[in-house]
């Protein structure tokens, strides 16, 4: 029996499902090696037991966390795709503050007051706070950056399905840079977050003239102390700083990671 | 062997000449503030104004030179061989070797001292056929350097200034043009039938350039390599490691621009469409990056950044400089100090451990 891969989305723009699509070069290839059961993005159908369950999205409500310990449930190997499942992604800076305060500055004082009192509202007061998936439940491999890269998911794919480990280097997007023959962005005066940020991008930004603003999250031993320094002594301020390191990395910085 | 004279607009002619055949690289500038060994094409902006005093942004320098031209006999990526499962599930293998033709021109002595140190490491023990075929099969074009590029200049002090070994053609600057010396057959075989006028003066012309040389030529260290390699040895519990590393991100980009470093990972890519075939790869990996030393089951040998900077250190002064029984694996070529983002200067920490060690 063809391997059986499920597609979920939880609090996401769906941007990493439609770069998903965008492998259409190989998606009839894939589908001779592996059935996919459920995609809301092109199916409709539901499957009790999954081999590798790939979900994009972060975790807001109480009813959405009890949907990730359910598919966790049905499904072998769990993939979390996308910035948002990995790290909480841009939506992660709203646990800055109650979830009454985000209500009332989205909604109005109107509906924040109603969304505590009425039951038909309660889902909505539901909220508590933005949590990645890692945080809930158990993940097998994390698939970063805002939008996933396809390369990644293809390579993990073929490694799964080969029952071989796949081959993701933990370092950062200066390695990339280099590869990529990139000058760095320190040199023409302006600042990067590629020094602490997760390679796996092939420097995509950097290499289209743009900066590393970090979308795929802090690596695990980065040494903020020292970006933070550095950004400091090229004149940025506090709260520059600060928003830069919140735009992708809320979640990190607040979990005390590194 | 012959030496010619030519003026740099005939050398320059000539050389966009010769690339129109021959795959063929030379210094051109990259973004803002950098440069890259880069295709020479038709209308490729190719400049020796270093060669007079240039603007800064016009001379070339190696220390901004982020990928430097060793780096092109091992690309990224690069294929080592294919394989193949037949239906019996016999694997079959296929080397994959570059045999193309190439040219690299407009290098300096430090990065031409690199790729002979390279040299000797790929075709030690056992030996490396994909370096050693795209090796065999290029062609260099180095140069004198009179003055320092640059402030991050320092490699007279670790003995790479002299270089000529494994140059085809070598320049030095003269007063009325360039001086090209034909340093081997191949190098003989490029510039028959580029009309350089023949030098009968090699001599005398060698020694006006050496008047010309400044003295002292770059930072100068405080101790000869050998010795640096003495002190090295003893120095594991030296707080200069911590000192230098302590705002290290061990993002890798020091190894990554060292002309000298060659460590690479492996990977195999294997086909959607056909899953019994791929191919193996390899690319660049630095010993300063986080996952470097990890082995199975997670363990690192070299946890932390101050154990890794002594590693890179000690590979470019101790370790590979007895393996090869050569001088120092580091070029001083400045790469590393002016491409870390947190000006970490393997130059600085030589001089301090030198210093602290005392007399
Ligand atoms: S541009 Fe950014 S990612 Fe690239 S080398 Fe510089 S700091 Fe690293
Ligand atoms: S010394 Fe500098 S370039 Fe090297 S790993 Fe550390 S921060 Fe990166």
């Amino acid at each position: 029996m063809k391997p059986r891969i499920a597609f979920f989305d939880m609090a996401s723009c769906e941007g990493c499902q439609l770069a998903l699509l965008d492998c259409e070069d190989i998606f009839l290839d894939l589908l001779e090696l592996v059935d996919i059961v459920e995609f809301r993005e092109a199916l409709s159908e539901t499957s009790p037991r999954i081999d590798i369950a790939f979900i994009e999205g972060s975790i807001h409500r109480e009813m959405d966390a009890d949907r990730l310990r359910g598919i966790r449930a049905r499904s072998r190997l769990l993939v979390a795709l996308g910035a948002c499942a990995c790290n909480g992604n841009v939506q992660a800076r709203s646990n800055l503050y109650s979830p009454a305060g985000n209500l009332g500055a989205v909604y109005g004082p109107g509906d924040r007051d109603r969304v505590q009192t009425d039951p038909e509202w309660w889902p909505l007061w539901a909220h508590t706070r933005v949590r990645p998936l890692r945080e809930l439940v158990r993940v097998d491999y994390e698939l970063r950056g805002c939008p996933m890269v396809k390369e990644e998911f293809l390579h993990l794919l073929k490694r799964l399905l080969l029952g071989s480990l796949p081959h993701t280097a933990a370092h950062a997007v200066c390695v990339e840079c280099k590869q990529q023959g990139n000058e760095c962005v320190f040199e023409r005066g302006e600042t990067c977050m590629g020094q602490i940020t997760w390679a796996g991008c092939h420097a995509i930004c950097i290499s289209h003239g743009y900066r590393c603003d970090g979308c795929r999250g802090l690596l695990p031993d980065a040494n903020l102390a020292a970006h933070r320094a550095l950004m400091r002594a090229r004149g940025l301020s506090e709260e520059t700083i600060e928003d830069r390191y919140r735009l992708f990395c809320s979640h990190e910085i607040d979990r005390g990671r590194p | 062997m012959d030496a010619f004279l030519a003026s740099k607009r005939q050398f320059l002619d000539w050389l966009r000449h010769t690339a129109a055949d021959t795959e063929t690289f030379f210094p051109q500038p990259l973004g803002e503030a950098s440069f890259q060994f880069a295709r020479v094409r038709p209308d490729s902006p190719l400049r020796l104004e270093d060669w007079d005093s240039g603007t800064p942004r016009e001379a070339f320098r190696a220390s901004a030179n982020p990928v430097p031209p060793g780096k092109l006999l091992s690309p990224p990526g690069e294929t080592l061989f294919r394989f193949r499962r037949d239906p019996d599930g016999r694997l079959e293998f296929f080397p994959v070797l570059d045999d193309a033709p190439r040219i690299i021109a407009g290098i300096r002595p430090c990065d031409l001292h690199a790729i002979h140190l390279l040299d000797g490491i790929q075709s030690a023990g056992v030996p490396d056929p994909h370096y050693l075929s795209r090796r065999g099969h290029t062609t260099l074009i180095a140069h004198d350097c009179l003055q320092p590029c640059d402030e991050h200049c320092f490699c007279d002090a670790v003995g790479a200034l002299r270089q000529r070994q494994g140059a085809d053609l070598f320049l030095t600057p003269m007063e009325d043009g360039l001086l090209v010396e034909v340093l081997s057959e191949k190098g003989a075989a490029l510039v028959e039938g580029a009309g350089f006028s023949p030098c009968g003066d090699r001599e005398a012309r060698l020694a006006w350039a050496e008047g010309q040389r400044a003295r002292p030529f770059g930072r100068p260290l405080p101790a000869s390599p050998e010795a640096i390699a003495g002190i090295l040895a003893g120095s594991g519990a030296s707080p200069v490691w911590r000192e230098h590393s302590e705002r290290c991100f061990s993002c890798g980009t020091c190894n990554l621009v060292c002309p000298t470093c060659y460590c690479f990972d492996v990977s195999d890519d294997i086909d959607l469409a056909a899953p019994a075939e791929g191919r193996r790869c390899r690319t660049w990996d630095g010993c300063m990056l986080p996952d470097f030393a990890q082995v199975a089951g997670g363990h690192d040998f070299r946890p932390g950044t101050a154990a890794r900077q002594h590693h890179r250190v000690a590979r470019k002064f101790q370790y590979l400089p007895r393996q090869m029984a050569t001088g120092s694996h580091c070029v001083g070529c400045g790469r590393c100090g002016h491409q870390c983002t947190v000006d970490i200067d393997i130059y600085d920490i030589v001089k301090d451990l030198v210093e602290r060690a005392g007399p």
